[in-house]
């Protein structure tokens, strides 16, 4: 769209919002500041040309005055009269005047106001032009007035000024007009990004602000925008996936100990039976434990604890959880090794992260087949520990899922706890900024914890 | 007889502290809220109070800071709704001695309320302690079964230590890890039970009753045979 199309089509309201634009207020006030500049600039040039033209024309009346003084008195009129004769173009005007004031011979009338050597500019008149003027006193006493025509140097200045007035104007149209495009421009992205955010606000978090890939400010706004919404779509998402999983994991139990209170009522029995009771008591512990863990979860994830934290020695930590979890794999004939650089120290919160690695290693006791390897070192400058098993193992895809609430890997939904500890695990780790990384070890699961450098 | 102060503004749950208190040979008053709680632990001497977190007229915290202010040193447990990674510290720090989260089984409150009056010093520690055929004796770090003697490592003696502290009471398998390991966090059923099994399994003698009984969704109890 042409500008001047453009402005014809705004609307007050898009004209309105183009004024207030950012873009066009830069680009109205470079155009004025170049303007000024502009304007400055000009008027040096018209001063500095109208100054020399003046001095120039002064020149050549101090010459001709020069030449006519050097006559002899007698022979002036002559003179004067030959100069005008060869001046017939009305370049040039000369007059001599007598001491009374009597014109004596000339082209142009008496001035009784100007004094010798003084040169003044006189407007024109009936027979002359405008024209620069001096006088001379002849040795007679007689005046010699020497006038030389400015019309050409007013032309000159005259059209130099307009030159000057008609590129100011330009350049303050042409300020107005592309501040107004580049506001166009500038106002549409926002809008559609106005736009967008209005309906992502709504709920339609799929959809995705437009780029033009020219890696702009706007450009750089929407992709954080877009980042933005994509954490969002994904927490969503996975608040569906912890809401759907809670109806689940709790409405079972629930709904199993009120189909146990429906049966006795209906039965009009009393829960007598000590095994009714333990169940439905089993049932309701199942509900208070999730609740519980999910409480715990939340406050890991919500809040910065840093009380706790202290050095602490890495071997000492896992010979604490191998201590406590060796009788568990034992009994499950599972062979429990460990591994520890007795060197390795970090700082966290030591009860904390005996429950994180508690967990691996119980998960870990849990689906494995014959050993669990626990290993401490340090990898690429950073300690990093390591808790793997020969178990089933999970794949690649499912790594990422198992951090998320309440899941559970496919063909082990009957085993208990596992949806939550991996998550407990993850809030812990994340609270430390520790990263946790899972991946199939063939045979088994590698659960790898790793303390960046920096901290 | 000790004496227990039980501060609690929900009748129901003040009831049934008391009766479980009670039922253990312990003497209650009731206090209803804050405010007459304070008035009843600055005027009478009790072993231990038993205090709500959130009561009316004055708080849980506010109330055992008021109480250690005016240098009164008695055993609180704090018992709250609210969960208890942070709860638990604001509640050490205000002054209490120990804290139990709602719901709670009323033996495991009974329990900890008689361990903060053992610690306290208001009942003297027993060098020996014995319950049914067991026998431990806490000053040589021995343990006799029926007269016999059985070697335990450290973490089974304080296991069996605190079962024997505890004998006929229902003890959660968090209140276990709690007090006999230290940590506060679920380490899994699996865990404490494969620990009581093997203590089981020393403790046992063929032919009769498991010393240790395992209570369906709550935990363990040592009989008292």
């Amino acid at each position: 769209m042409r500008s001047s199309e453009f402005l014809r089509g705004a609307s007050g309201d898009n004209v309105r919002r183009i004024g207030t634009s950012i873009t066009f207020r830069l680009a109205v006030m470079l155009g004025g500041l170049f303007a000024i500049g502009l304007i400055v600039f000009g008027g040096l040039i018209y001063a500095m040309t109208s100054r020399e033209l003046t001095a120039r024309s002064d020149q050549i009346l101090r010459q001709e005055a020069h030449l006519l003084l050097a006559e002899p008195a007698e022979r002036l009129p002559d003179a004067i009269r030959e100069e005008i004769a060869r001046n017939m173009h009305g370049l040039n005007y000369f007059a001599l005047v007598a001491a009374d004031g009597e014109l004596l011979q000339g082209n142009i009338p008496t001035f009784p106001g100007l004094k010798p050597g003084q040169a003044v500019d006189v407007d024109e008149a009936a027979g002359h032009g405008p024209m620069r003027l001096t006088a001379v006193t002849a040795a007679t006493g007689e005046t010699i007035l020497l006038g030389r025509d400015t019309s050409e140097i007013h032309y000159l200045l005259h059209r130099l000024l307009v030159g000057m007035l008609l590129a100011c104007l330009s350049v303050i149209v042409a300020g107005l007009l592309v501040g107004s495009f580049l506001s166009h421009g500038l106002l549409r992205r926002v809008h559609d990004l106005q736009m967008v955010s209005r309906r992502i606000a709504l709920g339609h978090f799929e959809m995705r602000i437009a780029t033009t890939g020219r890696g702009d400010e706007v450009d750089q706004i929407a992709a954080s925008i877009n980042a933005m919404v994509e954490d969002i779509e994904r927490i969503l998402s996975q608040v569906k996936t912890v809401t759907d999983s809670i109806a689940h994991d709790l409405r079972t139990p629930l709904t199993r100990v009120r189909n146990r209170l429906e049966d006795a009522r209906a039965a009009g029995t009393e829960l007598r039976s000590e095994d009714s009771i333990d169940d439905l008591i089993g049932d309701l512990s199942i509900v208070l434990d999730r609740f519980a863990a999910l409480l715990r979860i939340a406050e890991l994830e919500a809040t910065e604890r840093r009380a706790g934290f202290g050095t602490v020695h890495v071997a000492d930590l896992l010979g604490t959880v191998c201590e406590l979890y060796g009788p568990l794999a034992e009994d499950d004939g599972i062979l429990l090794e460990l591994h520890a650089d007795n060197t390795l120290e970090l700082q966290g919160d030591g009860n904390l992260l005996l429950e994180a690695i508690s967990n691996l290693v119980d998960n870990a006791i849990k689906f494995a087949r014959r050993r669990v390897w626990v290993d401490a070192r340090v990898i690429a400058g950073c300690v990093t520990i390591t808790v793997k098993d020969d178990g089933p193992g999970i794949s690649e895809e499912e790594c990422e899922a198992v951090l998320q609430r309440f899941y559970r890997a496919g063909g082990e939904a009957q085993r208990p706890g596992f949806g939550l500890g991996l998550s407990i695990v993850s809030a812990i780790l994340h609270m430390h900024h520790f990263t946790l990384d899972l991946r199939p070890g063939r045979p088994g699961l590698i659960a790898t914890i790793t303390v960046p450098r920096d901290l | 007889m000790p004496r227990i102060l039980v501060i609690e503004d929900d009748s129901a749950t003040a009831m049934a502290i008391e009766k479980q208190l009670r039922c253990n040979g312990h003497e209650v008053e009731l206090a209803a809220n804050g405010l007459a709680g304070l008035a009843l632990a600055c005027d009478s001497h009790f072993d231990a109070i038993t205090l709500d977190r959130m009561l009316p007229g004055l708080d849980g915290l506010a109330l055992v800071e008021a109480l250690r202010e005016r240098s009164i040193d008695v055993p609180v447990l704090m018992i709250s709704a609210l969960s208890d990674v942070d709860e638990r510290i604001a509640g050490i720090r205000a002054g209490g001695d120990d804290y139990l989260v709602k719901p709670f089984s009323p033996p495991e409150m009974v329990a900890r309320v008689e361990a903060l009056i053992r610690r306290s010093g208001a009942s003297t520690p027993d060098a020996v302690i014995r319950s049914g055929v067991i026998e431990m004796n806490l000053v040589r770090r021995t343990v006799l079964v029926e007269g016999k003697p059985l070697r335990l490592p450290t973490m089974e003696f304080k296991l069996l230590e605190f079962l024997l502290r505890h004998a006929g009471r229902t003890l959660s398998r968090k209140f276990i890890f709690e007090q006999v390991w230290g940590y506060y966090f679920d380490p899994g059923a699996n865990l404490i039970n494969v620990h009581i099994g093997r203590l089981r399994r020393k403790l046992d003698r063929p032919g009769h009753l498991p010393c240790i009984a395992t209570v369906k969704g709550e935990g363990y109890r040592l009989e008292v045979f």
